[in-house]
């Protein structure tokens, strides 16, 4: 950013975003116009709302996409914030344990036939317990995770970043091997089903979860849109941000609780849909610069606009598999060569 | 430091304890979303042991729709829907079906209740044993108005039952392993309706001490019991060979159809097809009705 001479100038974020932010409108048009079906958008708009093409216009697509760009925004800002934290190119929004985690209470749930929460809490009355037990069960475990590994890496010497980073790596580990564990030991329907969830596909949330999931990412993207800033000069190094005022504890505290939460919330709805964390963020900065108050603004709105659209291509691909294919295959077939182009013509990679 | 680790432990503790407690979940058929009408014309049917029930209740041309698992030539030509555990909503939803045929999982809990909460009528048919499947039977010939066919079909599954168990109290009870696949070597264990047709046919399953329905089998173990009968249910091969070899002292039979396999209308078929590879000496009983 600085070589080429771009400072940081209200204007700029602002037409940025705007541009990302009509991508994102973009997109979310396309994905709810589009899918295995075709629809007659007339009859949809201004038909009889119980109408097929009106139900799967508005019940089906219209939920799905908001669901894709939730989750979309949710990782690419995390992956934004923790590439900078942590000083590390390779870092993603599973990479503190919040995925293994989730991972690992959803394959239990789904191992024991867990459905929904009401099997297990039979006295809960309303809505909680209609929800899906497996997805209860992974937010559970990423905020546990979470927990673990902030309280682990906290402790001794644990102000470096690198601390969590280990945790966080060590954590993945163990749970994965956990869950190979379970997964040697389960039916082949439920194993069916939790290879299913390990592979990140989008279902079909209600709009109760989905208001709590924008709530969610909201908080935790505005927390990293606030610290942005600070952020950007904890890459000076500790002892230079510290001398600047920055209280580097904490601001990397708080980065990392809020980048975890949201995390948490998308793979909780989810489950791994990799590289949106990865690749979203680092094409950006390879487009944009490293200045993280654009970065997380801008990943955000790219990420949700990138996963509606990977998702879109998902369900088009339904009368050649007879099957959506998981939408982080879908993400990772997309963004493996489009961040390999964009690498090869810009040379260079920087984490921040 | 130590107390660091106590989480760990505990998690690995927890996850064992979990993962060999794992039960099929209980419960009927039961009906999900709006009521489905009178005279049910759209069915759609999420897998293939429920198209089959609906052509033998002789009500096939209400199908509509199938699952991409589903091979039968009637339905060939039928839209698919995708699959048990991710069915396309929007698919089910555009062919407008009077009722959804779906074995409940937690891993279609969502897409289901979201189908029932579009206005679609849901009928969920657990199949994990005998009597899921004819409770299944039953269910689905009453919601398609079909109860009597229905009855003539359980009924016809049931004398199949008292018919072979009468016949084979008589012979000797054959140690049979009944074999899903090779590569892990998956096994019928307890809980599952192979295990209950095996005891119809009065034989010992080898692997009644196995974990679940269908558990991953120690090929260590499966040489130590050396079964007298292995019945090769799998459709691949990879694999077979080496625990042939190792096998070489038990006899090897393979299902000759799906009846076998799939938890519907054919189990009686299936019990006749087995009590045949299980005690092929004794002559097949002519002029009953399969």
């Amino acid at each position: 950013m600085r070589e080429r001479g771009k400072g940081f100038t209200l204007a700029r974020v602002l037409g940025l975003c705007g541009v990302f932010l009509v991508l994102m409108l973009v997109a979310f048009l396309v994905s709810v116009r589009f899918g295995d079906q075709p629809i007659s958008l007339h009859s949809a708009l201004f038909g009889k709302p119980t109408s097929k093409d009106a139900l799967i216009f508005w019940s089906v697509r219209m939920p799905r996409a908001v669901l894709a760009a939730l989750v979309g925004a949710g990782l690419a800002a995390s992956g934004t914030t923790l590439q900078g934290v942590l000083r590390n190119p390779l870092a993603d929004p599973f990479i503190l344990g919040v995925s293994g985690g989730a991972a690992l209470g959803a394959t239990l749930a789904l191992a024991v036939g867990l459905a929904s929460v009401g099997e297990v809490a039979p006295d809960l009355g309303g809505g909680l317990a209609r929800l899906s037990a497996p997805t209860l069960f992974a937010f559970v475990g990423a905020v546990a995770a979470m927990l673990f590994v902030l309280a682990a890496s906290r402790g001794h010497g644990g102000r470096t970043p690198d601390v969590a980073l280990l945790i966080g790596v060590v954590f993945n580990s163990f749970a994965s091997a956990v869950i190979t564990l379970i997964k040697t030991l389960s039916d082949p329907n439920q194993l069916g089903a939790i290879l299913h969830w390990l592979a990140g596909t989008l279902g079909h949330e209600r709009a109760g979860t989905l208001a709590l999931s924008v709530l969610l990412q909201v908080a935790a993207i505005g927390v990293m849109l606030a610290l942005s800033g600070r952020l950007n000069l904890l890459t000076l190094g500790d002892e230079d941000a510290a001398s600047l005022g920055v209280s580097v504890a904490s601001t990397r505290r708080l980065l990392l609780l809020a980048a975890s939460a949201s995390v948490a919330g998308a793979v909780a709805l989810s489950g791994l849909i990799g590289f949106v964390g990865l690749i979203v963020p680092h094409l950006l900065r390879l487009a944009f610069g490293p200045d993280q108050r654009l970065l997380v603004p801008l990943s955000a709105l790219g990420g949700a606009a990138f996963l509606m659209l990977a998702d879109l291509l998902a369900r088009l691909t339904f009368p050649l598999f007879g099957g959506d294919p998981p939408v982080g295959v879908v993400t990772a077939l997309l963004g493996g060569p489009l961040f390999l182009a964009l690498l090869y013509r810009r040379g260079r990679l920087t984490a921040a | 430091m130590k107390t660091r680790l106590v989480p760990f432990v505990l998690l690995a503790a927890l996850c064992l304890v979990t993962a060999a407690r794992a039960a099929p979940p209980k419960g009927g058929p039961r009906f999900l979303g709006p009521k489905p009408p009178e005279k049910v014309k759209r069915v759609v049917t999420l897998a293939p042991s429920f198209t089959e029930t609906v052509m033998a209740l002789g009500a096939g041309s209400t199908l509509v729709g199938v699952s991409r698992f589903d091979e039968a030539k009637e339905v060939a030509g039928l839209p698919r829907v995708g699959g048990f555990i991710d069915p396309s909503i929007e698919a089910v939803v555009a062919l407008e079906p009077d009722l959804v045929l779906v074995q409940p999982g937690p891993g279609n809990q969502r897409s289901v209740e979201k189908l029932a909460e579009l206005g679609i009528p849901v009928l969920l048919l657990p199949l994990h044993t005998v009597a899921d499947t004819l409770a299944a039977l039953r269910a689905v010939g009453k919601a398609l108005g079909k109860e009597t066919e229905a009855a003539a079909l359980v009924q016809r599954i049931e004398s199949t039952r008292v018919r072979i168990r009468e016949a084979s109290r008589k012979l000797e009870s054959p140690r049979v392993l009944f074999v899903y696949g090779f590569t892990p070597l998956v096994v019928a264990g307890p809980g599952s309706f192979a295990d209950e047709l095996l005891r119809d046919a009065g034989a010992r399953n080898v692997a009644a001490d196995a974990s679940g329905a269908y558990p991953v089998y120690p090929v260590e173990r499966a040489v130590g019991v050396s079964p007298d009968v292995v019945v090769d249910a799998s459709d691949v091969d990879v694999g077979k060979d080496t625990l042939r070899a190792l096998l070489s002292e038990s006899r090897w039979v393979e299902v000759p159809s799906m009846a076998l396999l799939q938890p519907g209308p054919s189990l009686g078929r299936g019990l006749e097809e087995l009590f045949q590879l299980l005690h092929p000496t004794v002559k097949p009983d002519a002029g009953i009705a399969r």
